[in-house]
């Protein structure tokens, strides 16, 4: 079976690591996420013809205090970018991170998820600014860990464009 | 001979000898041209020197040193420059031979020191030190190998081969693999630790983590340029394991390195490196035996012999320890063996009754240096009635307070020391049930009050008005603050009824009182007559109307004592017994019994007063009894002042005898009148007329 390494970033308390436990029901620990900053999960994708196991790495948040070590995304395959979606400001940082990590990764697919989509009330990106995006060739999608919205699609979708 | 040519010549020859000319010249002019072509075209030169070029250079090596000098400088120019600009190449084509070599050069220095070991170890003489030279005898290996040998046990456990890239699993070996979690995120986790080294502590990019220890698993990671193998290794592996690590991983490049290269997340095509990593899959209990020479032949005899002298030791020593256990789970309460078999290579067993709230027979074959594990128990449950079960049972159920003392003969428990009365009122109620236990002496007992508990207990019999506090000490229940009377009066009698309180102290306590409470307690006491009006006002009882004076000695003795009165209010209260005693007493001093002149003779009028004078008299006197005054009535008598006045004292005297006498004819005791002769009234000095002196009058007074 095909195995591919897969990393979520994005700035801390975007609902990383939800997203990931709301997709995988399988962990290693939640300790290492504080001591060495990632914790790697493992979770099978069935694709329309194919399998593909997704090892994920849910890396640290990126803040003020603690620097993504980028030595963790070497070999990645695909990642997503996780925005907080009720935090515009969190999308400005997803934005900078993409623009760190871009030489790194090369031209693996991204996606770029607007999490916790069902806080529709203290929402803050406006449709401009998904246009916006979309423009810019982002592919995006709104999720909800907390609902389970748009996460296995996420997940999906980043593993058929891994294979593309 | 050599043709001569004449190039200068312009003037046509002969045509014969120019013809011949051309004939013989020809071939030579031919040759010579392509010679000059030759030597004018570079490319062919240079095919021409390649031919020969290794030829030359091996003509040139064989006759002199001077090539090597010559080529040196060029070829280390060369050398230098590609480093510089193509490490990476280097690096990979030097890579499957440094190994080795630094490998090869360790495995020598290390074969040095191991004779230098040896010689230093052939000093020792310890039990040890000969036995260990006894086994490098028997194996033929050298004494040093073996102290390493004996002192290096372990066991390769698992291994990985890991893509260094992308941190996937690319193959995993091992002999517990399920104990492991998934080979991805093991190798994903043994990645960002390593990374995680590395950028911690600034280490140089191709610099890793080497090894690591876990508890007793030691993890090796043998690194490659594009996969390394981790292996999870138990005990003490010896070095020679790196060797075959580093081999391993080294082959494996050599293999597979284009895959490794390329590898897409498809991990299939590292399958069949299996049998390359499960080489290293090694494992190492004790030295091997080797067959050799007679001479060791019987050394491995004598030690099968030994070994087997050993075994029936330690056979002899665990049957021992085994009927030594049988014999004290026997005698263990709560326990019955009924059948006990060992087994050398299985489990043995044991069965038998079991009382299951007493014994631990797992926790005796603990004791007994025998492992649980090893043992198969075939109980049946029964109920021990034993003393010593019965009073672990007991114990187990009521618990042991620290300082008490349970002995049990015969069925009594008895109970002596210092124990809580919570424990003790939970036995006392209990106890009997327990199995075994037919009754209770509590000899040398004393009972330990908690407060709190006690003052729980207390509250819940007498639930505290607000405003009132209690605490207990030393057997005191301390009460404060403000409380009714009618709480606290049962708190009186009831309180020192509950276990753990001796006293009530209500220094500190303020008793209220409700006045209706205290009138129905004032009413219930002393019946309230019906002609008696009573209410209770701040303290003081205020009764109206007419009352007898038995019941009013009674209050007016008794009603302060009735919590919530303190005086009484009687300035509308008419003592009914009082009142009749006055006007009886009145009645009777006002009337007169007349009497005929100079006779001791009832005047005709005298007999109205005498008939009713009997009846106020009994009045008067019933009164008074009831007032507790003992009167007596003097019958006064008198007498004109007609005659003399020793005739009318003696006169007056008859006169007042006479209403004595008629008096006790009416059935008045005698005693109850004093009759005087008092002579004429002028003695007296009042003047009156007449007939109204010879009469006899009354005068009600305390008997004398």
């Amino acid at each position: 079976m095909i195995q591919k390494k897969v990393c979520l970033l994005g700035t801390s308390g975007v609902g990383k690591t939800s997203l990931i436990k709301r997709f995988v029901d399988q962990s290693f620990s939640e300790k290492y996420l504080t001591t060495v900053g990632v914790t790697i999960e493992k979770k099978t994708v069935e694709l329309d013809n194919n399998s593909v196991s997704l090892v994920i790495w849910d890396l640290a948040g990126d803040d003020d205090f603690q620097r993504m070590q980028t030595s963790y995304l070497r070999g990645t395959s695909g990642y997503f970018l996780v925005v907080d979606g009720t935090r515009r400001v969190t999308l400005d940082q997803a934005m900078e991170l993409q623009k760190r990590v871009a030489d790194q990764l090369g031209s693996a697919p991204f996606l770029l998820l607007l999490n916790k989509s069902d806080l529709t009330t203290q929402w803050e990106i406006d449709e401009a600014r998904m246009t916006g995006l979309t423009n810019e060739n982002f592919t995006v999608l709104k999720t909800s860990a907390r609902k389970g919205a748009g996460v296995e699609e996420a997940f999906t979708t980043l593993a058929q464009r891994m294979l593309a | 001979m050599r043709p001569r040519i004449f190039p200068g010549s312009r003037k046509p020859p002969p045509d014969d000898l120019s013809e011949l000319r051309r004939l013989i010249a020809r071939p030579e002019q031919d040759g010579l041209r392509e010679l000059r072509e030759r030597l004018d075209d570079k490319e062919r030169r240079a095919h021409d020197v390649a031919k020969v070029l290794p030829e030359a250079v091996k003509l040139s090596a064989d006759r002199s040193e001077e090539l090597n000098r010559a080529l040196r400088p060029a070829v280390e120019g060369s050398i230098r420059e590609s480093i510089e600009k193509r490490p990476q190449a280097f690096i990979d084509a030097l890579h499957p031979i440094i190994g080795p070599v630094v490998r090869r050069s360790i495995a020598e220095s290390l074969r040095t020191l191991l004779q230098s070991l040896n010689q230093t170890l052939e000093q020792s003489f310890s039990w040890q030190g000969l036995k260990w030279r006894f086994e490098a005898m028997r194996t033929g290996r050298s004494f040093a190998e073996v102290v390493m040998l004996r002192s290096l046990v372990y066991r390769v456990e698992q291994i990985f081969l890991i893509h260094r890239e992308t941190s996937l699993s690319l193959l995993q070996v091992g002999t517990n693999a399920d104990a492991t979690q998934d080979s991805d995120m093991v190798a994903g986790m043994l990645s960002a630790i390593q990374d995680f080294a590395r950028d911690s502590f600034k280490t140089g990019k191709d610099e890793a983590l080497e090894e690591f220890r876990v508890g007793e698993l030691e993890v090796w990671i043998a690194p490659g340029r594009l996969a390394y193998l981790a292996a999870a290794i138990r005990g003490n592996p010896p070095r020679e394991l790196r060797t075959c690590l580093e081999e391993t991983i080294e082959s494996i490049h050599i293999l597979r390195g284009s895959e490794l290269a390329s590898f897409q997340g498809d991990a299939a095509v590292f399958a069949s490196l299996q049998p390359e990593l499960e080489s290293c899959l090694r494992a190492q209990y004790q030295p091997k035996k080797t067959s050799g020479t007679n001479h060791r032949a019987w050394f491995a005899l004598a030690a099968g012999a030994a070994l087997l002298v050993a075994a029936l030791i330690v056979g002899a020593g665990s049957e021992m320890r085994w009927h030594n256990f049988v014999r004290r789970l026997d005698s263990a309460p709560g326990i019955a063996v009924t059948q006990a078999d060992y087994h050398w290579f299985t489990r043995s067993h044991v069965a038998g009754l079991r009382d299951p709230a007493i014994a631990d027979p797992a926790a005796l074959a603990q004791a007994a240096g025998i492992n649980p594990e090893r043992l198969r128990f075939e109980w049946k449950d029964y109920l021990a009635l034993d003393d010593p079960s019965v009073l672990r049972r007991f114990e187990r159920r009521f618990g042991k307070p620290a300082s008490a003392d349970l002995t049990l003969a015969n069925g009594v428990l008895t109970v002596s020391g210092r124990v809580p009365y919570e424990w003790l009122s939970r036995v006392r109620e209990e106890g009997k049930q327990s199995p075994g236990i037919t009754s209770i002496n509590e000899k040398n007992l004393t009972v330990t009050y908690d407060p709190a508990l006690t003052l729980n207990r207390f509250r819940a019999r007498f639930p505290m008005p607000s405003g009132t506090h209690a605490r207990i000490d030393q057997g005191t229940l301390y009460l404060s603050g403000v409380a009714p009377y009618e709480w606290l009066a049962a708190v009186r009698t009831g309180a020192i009824k509950l276990p753990g309180i001796q006293r009530v102290s209500e220094e500190k306590l303020q008793v209220t009182y409700d006045p209706k409470l205290a009138l129905q307690r004032f009413t219930d006491r002393f019946n309230l007559p019906d002609t008696v009006n009573a209410r209770v006002q701040n303290g003081i009882l205020v009764l109206a109307g007419e009352g007898p004076h038995a019941w009013l000695s009674r209050v007016r003795r008794g009603a302060s004592t009735i919590p919530g009165i303190n005086t009484i209010d009687e300035h509308n209260l008419t003592d009914l017994d009082q009142q009749t005693f006055q006007q009886s007493k009145s009645v009777i001093e006002s009337a007169f019994v007349y009497f005929l002149v100079n006779k001791d003779n009832f005047a005709t009028e005298g007999f109205a007063a005498l008939s009713r004078l009997p009846d106020e008299i009994r009045r008067c006197i019933t009164a008074a009894n009831r007032l507790g005054l003992e009167t007596q009535i003097e019958v006064r008598g008198y007498a004109d002042a007609v005659g003399t006045e020793t005739k009318n004292f003696q006169l007056s005297q008859r006169r007042a005898d006479a209403v004595r006498d008629f008096l006790v004819k009416c059935g008045f005791e005698p005693s109850l009148f004093k009759p005087m002769g008092l002579g004429a009234p002028a003695a007296t000095g009042a003047a009156l007329p007449n007939e109204s002196d010879r009469r006899v009058g009354f005068k009600v007074v305390p008997k004398s």
